[in-house]
């Protein structure tokens, strides 16, 4: 406890992102430090594990120090330990749970190992200090895309997911062919703003009727072949119409799903988590279809849609009030689902 | 005084507790296992073998490498852990050269030779070296330098190494060969053992139950190190990993830079 509050912290080491948060009283943000490998992993197209897992383990222990000293607390103040134990990198997620598993045993501390997912979903609820499950809930990020229905802080029901490729593997994807770099979500962002969205009509993939679930990968091919095909023809590329254009049919997707779902659940309320939540396309379409629909769409800062210690914290607050921790036998689950 | 050391480094974990005088407690696993579950429960239960806290450890030691990487990365993660939170002085000791501490015999080097993969092996060789005034047992001397060999490479600067050795009048000439590359290596060991026993090298391979990594050696020589006043700042502690990660050296190959 510190000022009277309920001081919890919240590791994080699932992909190229140590970081570690102090969150008070589950949604009051007192730190939130992140060291991103972005620029380690930008020279590879993408993120190596075996490099993410020798970055993590040299870093974790100053960002400890650091989230605990612009927190202002020690770790006696510190009354809950929250941790990713999956899903993601193994050797990445070992790392954060090895650190949070020897400070719990070394302090006395409680621990609690948390999802991911839960975590992103958990990132509005600091946002939001009056936000409360239920509500429907669209996570987009560079591992993962779905829409789940959010029952209660603990509660879950995946209504559909990706069946190949993640929404942010598609922009990195898309982003290497186009030659645009590493991470492609923030650069085809950049570069759709000044491309006509409809100048290349790209396949949409719903999938069976009624199908909540994704798949990217197809969309991926349309833009290799399109590319292709104006090399063979000898006829240029405007960049900017492919990646508007490309983004244009992601977006039609997945705002047209999550729509649905809401509907389909009598949810008045969206909340949009994940890396990909920092879309500026997608937060001006979802917003207008929830606009149309009578629905309120929660969107967090671009601060708390990356992968960040608090909403690990804010969840882990929770997941500890519901009564739930996890002993010292607590492992990585890079498959971990969420409705467990 | 009362220091931990860690060992994750190979398929089998285990912990030990040693103090000033260098009396020592072990727990360990036969089993090969998953060292991010074990190794805390691991700890407790040689803390309550000890009947002591964790909070009256006074020093980390652990086993830096080389070895498994995640092994490792596991082991140092846990390790770092546990000293930042409890504030207290940390170690890395040097994975190959505590084999040296499995027999602390004068007449025997120790040759611990570690599998690879990529037709390598990470290996390394100590003799014994008792103390002029006999105030302790002796301390390790490196033969051959820790590092990332061919077989055949390692088994030649090995051969060199101990003639030298055996010119200047020291004793041992017989060969104890230790590590997870003898599942693997034996029989090519065992080939060049033959032709080598010609020129007076004999060779022996250590039992199956103490042929791996063990917590008792990393403590018996981080112990010794400590004793000495060498510690690692937490910001220093690194694994030695003795091979870059593949992505870094495809990178660096493609980039024409020398690996």
């Amino acid at each position: 406890m510190k000022d009277g509050q309920f001081i919890t912290m919240g590791i994080e080491s699932s992909c190229d992102e140590t970081a570690i948060a102090i969150v008070a009283d589950g949604r009051k943000v007192r730190s939130n430090i992140i060291s991103s490998q972005i620029a380690v992993h930008k020279v590879f197209g993408g993120v190596v594990p075996e490099i993410a897992s020798r970055h993590h383990l040299n870093n974790i222990n100053s960002v400890y120090q650091k989230a605990l000293d612009e927190a202002g607390v020690t770790m006696e103040d510190v009354d809950l330990i929250g941790v990713t134990c999956g899903p993601g990198l193994v050797g990445a997620l070992l790392i954060g749970l090895a650190h949070a598993k020897a400070v719990a045993f070394a302090t006395g501390k409680p621990l609690v190992g948390v999802h991911h997912i839960q975590g992103h979903i958990s990132s509005n609820y600091v946002a939001f200090e009056d936000l409360e499950p239920p509500f429907m809930a669209l996570v987009v990020s560079g591992g993962h895309t779905c829409i789940v229905d959010v029952k209660d802080y603990n509660s879950f029901e995946v209504l559909g997911q990706t069946r190949d490729d993640a929404v942010g593997e598609a922009f990195d994807k898309v982003a290497r062919v186009l030659g645009l770099g590493y991470p492609g979500g923030p650069l085809i962002d950049k570069l759709a703003k000044e491309g006509n969205p409809h100048a290349i009509e790209f396949p949409r993939v719903f999938l069976e009727k009624d199908s909540l679930d994704f798949s990217f990968s197809g969309i991926k091919t349309g833009v290799l072949n399109y590319l292709n095909g104006q090399r063979q023809k000898g006829l240029s590329v405007c960049e900017a119409d492919v990646a508007a254009s490309f983004q244009q049919a992601v977006m039609d997707v997945i705002v047209a799903k999550t729509i649905r779902a809401a509907k389909t659940r009598r949810q008045k309320r969206i909340v949009v988590a994940g890396g990909v939540a920092a879309n500026s396309r997608l937060r001006e379409m979802l917003g207008d279809a929830c606009q149309k629909e009578g629905i309120r769409m929660y969107c967090p800062p671009p601060i708390l849609c990356t992968d960040n210690g608090v909403m690990i914290a804010c969840a882990a607050y929770y997941k500890y009030q519901a009564g739930m921790t996890s002993d010292f036998t607590l492992d990585a689950f890079p498959n971990l689902p969420l409705e467990a | 005084m009362k220091l931990l050391a860690i060992e994750t480094t190979g398929a089998r974990a285990s912990v030990a507790l040693i103090d000033e005088a260098g009396l020592c407690k072990v727990q360990s696993s036969d089993e090969t296992m998953n060292h991010l579950q074990h190794l805390i429960p691991m700890i407790q239960q040689l803390l309550t073998k000890c009947e002591l806290s964790i909070n009256d450890v006074t020093g980390i030691l652990v086993s830096e490498g080389p070895g498994s990487f995640t092994g490792i990365r596991i082991g140092m993660a846990t390790a770092k852990g546990l000293a930042q939170a409890l504030n207290v002085p940390i170690l890395g000791v040097p994975t190959l050269r505590a084999f040296a501490y499995h027999m602390e015999q004068e007449e025997v080097i120790a040759c611990p030779v570690f599998d690879a993969r990529r037709n390598q092996v990470y290996a390394g060789a100590y003799g014994w070296e008792r103390s002029q005034d006999g105030s302790d047992c002796g301390q390790a001397v490196q033969l051959v330098k820790d590092g990332a060999y061919e077989l055949t490479d390692f088994l030649q600067k090995l051969e060199t190494a101990v003639s030298t050795r055996e010119k200047s009048a020291q004793a041992e000439a017989k060969l104890l060969f230790f590590g997870d590359g003898l599942d693997r290596y034996e029989d090519a060991i065992r080939g060049w053992a033959q032709e080598a026993a010609d020129r007076g090298i004999e060779v022996e391979f250590a039992p199956k139950q103490r042929r791996y990594q063990e917590a008792l050696s990393v403590a018996k020589l981080g112990r010794r190190l400590f004793l000495e006043g060498k510690q690692t700042p937490l910001g220093q502690m690194e694994p030695v990993y003795l091979r870059q990660a593949e992505a870094q050296r495809k990178l660096e190959e493609k980039m024409g830079k020398t690996v």
